[in-house]
């Protein structure tokens, strides 16, 4: 039995080798790459920051090597969140495996939901109503932003603004309520269906939205003037994680995050899905490739997304939510792949199915994954306190990466 | 009683001394002032052999126990005000309006564990939070609070404040070595290379106003700028004002220059491994120095306990004495009477309410109007109560700028902290000190 010895209790005489604080690394080094990290050279010292610190945006752990206040290099640490819901998803029937997918990415839930009901739907051949592909649309703009709100809040309380993430809060805060009025639940929402959605929209839910719509845009615009307008932000921002578009593209970067580089890529128009291809709406681009461009690009996309909810509402037809489906689902064998655009970019499922009620393989695709892994490319060189920008500004959500 | 008695158990050693020698002062104090008012006479005459030694000993002991209101103070106006600039409401369960809660954080930071890291050097790291908060109790000795009320007023009382606020590096980096943690040491050379690049623009920006002044003592400074408020030095040194009040935002570690406790990037820097009282010295040192930067400033550059207009002087001397039987009378009869007439308003026109709480209403009314009356009157005719009333009215103006820039700023990055300082502020500050020369040279003093 292990009992915890202080060094105010005069009973306890301390062996010095008692609780060598040398955290890191835990193991002999298992690869080529471990070994030149961990090998600390004259002057440098290595500092773990995670995974429980207050900016890692859940528990990322990430180690870092540092000369003085300059980073030299970096090792983001994964797997402190891992459930292992590939695996719980293949053992699982088909409807189940949508709850499974809301605390992925747990700010942006419905966009997790979104490829797996596709991908199911594409394997059983259901053609969905378009009163129910209307609402996924209106709900899934609504929870991009209030996802990128969150983001830009967090971006700004990572580097010392207490303020921001509050005002950011009374917007997310109604658009959150808005979607528990429909949805039934505040943050994991488990509304779509194989073949529609959950509920259709009801009389709170409309009421919220046309209050909340007439006032929205002024009061995001509002509530970011206290940091684009602030010196101290936009310095702190300006050209710090700066990464061009042919790196980026072969780092896999999709999303919001491409988009600052300047790439117009974004799956609802690349490869168009839902009811898409009717909404007349932007795909905003920056070129400066660096941590302002990738928050003011959030902003950019908040009033494209209002835009699109403004013609949803306009548009939306009358009929159904839900397509006749049977109860027990046994699609024919067969593989199905689908991607939707994200806040953080692509997020796509790839479902076997054998014939049974569960899926024979289920892999989930997360953008955050491919985002972290550029940890490495940007750091370097860079100080401790950029690595508080640069992981706000890239945006991850470890509850996706960890999967 | 049980209550008390647990309590009284999960007091550590410390917070049990400071417990007891709490209301034993008190009562030494209130002893002490009896003896006084009682043998006044002779004790007044021995005491002036060693008048120079006891007036400090008593002013060093008022400043020490003053702190701790201050800090509680500063502590509840960063919480609230930060609320309401955050729409959120703050604290408001402990006591009217939540005030008690930082009372309330004293005694916490006395209950819980003075816990020391077992690969830590336990004699540097339990001396760290003495120095700093020393170091910042120190400076307020050469704070003039009102006329004739400061502790000491040295001739070099501004060389004095800085090289006592200087001091506080020292204590900093001492938390952060001996805390064995990394973060504990990123904050403490962060603290060291910022205090020390700071401390230059600092000296220099006043280097303008001693110029002007031809004086270091603090006191002679303010007793300087009396009269209308045209007078204060910031109207002749704005620029040196502006780089004083940033350096002086450096030096206090506050936000946006508070990278030594950056709790995002490095937890919380050299207190991250600092638990209960001992932690809690870094805490009331970081609010108490709010308030003495605040101060130091207002002293400086608006004018002191001065009124920023000449206030007339009406000396209202009340002597008692001479009323004779109809002061006996008056004790006797105003207090009923005034309780009678404030009670008739509420007697006249309330209806509903019984005779009785209008009495009480009208009493709780007749003291509030004495208490009143007596500020006003304490106001008007001593010179120190008005002073000190102007000087910390200006004072908290102050301290809420310090609140509000907290709520409003993100923090800067540590190579634009000290390039702002080297690029920026230093050539500002000697260029602010050459105008003033050459203006002095032209134009005279």
């Amino acid at each position: 039995m292990t009992t915890h010895a202080s060094m105010d209790d005069p009973r306890v005489t301390l062996d010095e080798q008692l609780g060598s604080f040398e955290p890191i690394p835990p193991y002999p080094p298992r690869t080529e790459r471990e070994h030149e990290f961990y090998t600390v050279a004259d002057g440098e010292m290595l500092v773990n920051i995670g995974p429980h610190h207050p900016s890692t945006h859940g528990v990322l752990r990430v180690v870092m090597k540092l000369d003085g206040e300059r980073v030299v290099d970096i090792d983001p640490v994964l797997g402190y969140l891992h459930r292992g819901v590939e695996k719980l998803c293949e053992n699982a029937d088909f409807h189940h495996t949508i709850s499974y997918m809301d605390p992925l990415e747990y700010v942006s839930s419905l966009f997790c939901e979104w490829p797996a009901v596709m991908a199911y739907e594409k394997l059983l051949d259901i053609k969905v109503p378009r009163r129910a592909e209307y609402i996924r649309v209106l709900t899934g703009e609504l929870n991009r932003i209030s996802s990128h709100l969150l983001a830009m809040g967090f971006h700004a309380l990572d580097l010392g603004g207490i303020t921001p993430i509050l005002y950011s809060f009374i917007e997310r805060d109604e658009m959150v309520e808005m979607l528990a009025s429909i949805t039934g639940q505040r943050m994991l929402f488990n509304y779509f269906r194989i073949g529609g959605v959950n509920g259709d929209l009801n009389h709170e839910f409309m009421s919220r939205l046309g209050d909340w719509m007439g006032r929205a845009t002024a009061q995001v615009e509002a509530n970011q003037g206290l940091l684009n307008e602030n010196e101290v932000f936009v310095r702190r921002n300006r050209g710090v994680g700066t990464i061009d578009s042919q790196t980026a593209l072969k780092m896999c970067w999709t999303g919001p995050n491409l988009r600052a580089t300047g790439v117009p890529f974004d799956i609802r128009r690349a490869h168009p899905y839902s009811v898409y291809p009717e909404l007349d709406f932007d795909i905003p681009t920056r070129s400066e490739g660096d941590s302002l461009a990738r928050y003011l690009l959030r902003i950019d996309e908040i009033k494209q997304s209002l835009r699109i909810i403004d013609q949803c509402l306009h548009q939306m037809p009358d009929g159904p939510v839900m397509a006749q489906v049977p109860r027990l689902m046994r699609p024919r064998p067969g593989r199905a792949f689908a991607t939707v655009e994200g806040p953080r970019g692509q997020y796509s499922i790839y479902a076997v199915s054998d014939g049974t009620d569960q899926p024979f393989r289920f892999r989930i695709h997360d953008p955050s994954f491919l985002h972290l892994q550029s940890f490495t490319l940007l750091m370097p060189g860079q100080l401790l306190a950029d690595w508080m920008t640069i992981n706000a500004s890239l945006d991850p959500i470890m509850g996706g990466i960890d999967k | 009683m049980t209550v008390m008695s647990r309590a009284w158990g999960r007091l550590t050693l410390p917070g049990k001394v400071i417990f007891t020698a709490i209301p034993l002062l008190l009562a030494l104090g209130v002893a002490l002032a009896l003896v006084v008012g009682i043998l006044g006479g002779p004790i007044v005459e021995l005491a002036s052999q060693y008048g120079a030694v006891l007036r400090f000993l008593v002013a060093a002991t008022i400043i020490l126990v003053i702190t701790i209101p201050t800090a509680f103070l500063i502590i509840f106006m960063e919480m609230k005000i930060i609320a309401f600039m955050n729409l959120r409401v703050g604290p408001d369960r402990v006591g009217p309006w939540g005030t008690l809660l930082s009372v309330v954080h004293g005694l916490k930071v006395l209950m819980k564990e003075d816990f020391t890291p077992s690969r830590a050097d336990p004699l540097i790291f339990t001396l760290a939070p003495v120095v700093v908060y020393g170091s910042s109790v120190m400076t307020l000795v050469v704070l003039p609070f009102a006329p004739g009320l400061f502790a000491q007023d040295f001739n070099i009382g501004l060389l004095y404040f800085f090289a006592m606020g200087g001091l506080a590096v020292v204590g900093l980096l001492m938390a952060g070595w001996s805390s064995f943690n990394k973060y504990s040491l990123l904050g403490g050379l962060r603290s060291a290379a910022q205090m020390v690049s700071y401390e230059i623009p600092l000296t220099l920006s006043v280097a303008g106003l001693l110029l002007l002044a031809g004086t270091m003592s603090v006191n002679q400074l303010v007793a300087n700028q009396s009269g209308w408020f045209t007078n204060w030095y910031v109207f002749q040194q704005p620029l040196g004002f502006l780089i004083f009040f940033i350096a002086v935002t450096a030096e206090a570690n506050r936000t946006p220059f508070d990278l030594t406790e950056a709790d995002s990037e490095i937890v919380a820097g050299f207190a991250t491994e600092y638990s209960g009282m001992r932690f809690g010295f870094f805490f009331f040192a970081e609010y108490v120095n709010v308030f003495i930067v605040s101060a130091m400033t207002v002293a400086l550059f608006f004018g002191g306990w001065n009124a920023p207009f000449p206030f007339p002087a009406l000396a209202i001397l009340l002597d008692p004495g001479s009323l004779g039987i109809w002061l006996l009378l008056g004790i006797a009869i105003v207090p009923l009477v005034g309780t009678l007439v404030l009670s008739l308003p509420f007697l006249l026109t309330r209806s509903a309410m019984p005779a009785w709480q209008a009495i009480v209403l009208g009493f709780v009314l007749f003291n509030v109007a004495v208490v009143g009356l007596l500020g006003v009157w304490a106001f008007v005719s001593f010179d120190w109560v008005a002073g000190l009333l102007w000087f910390l009215a200006k004072t908290y103006v102050f301290v809420f700028t310090f609140v509000w820039m907290r709520a409003t700023l993100p923090r800067v990055r540590i190579d634009q902290l000290m390039g702002f300082a080297w690029k920026w502020l230093m050539p500002a500050a000697l260029l602010n000190l050459f105008v003033t020369a050459g203006a002095i040279l032209v134009v005279g003093r």
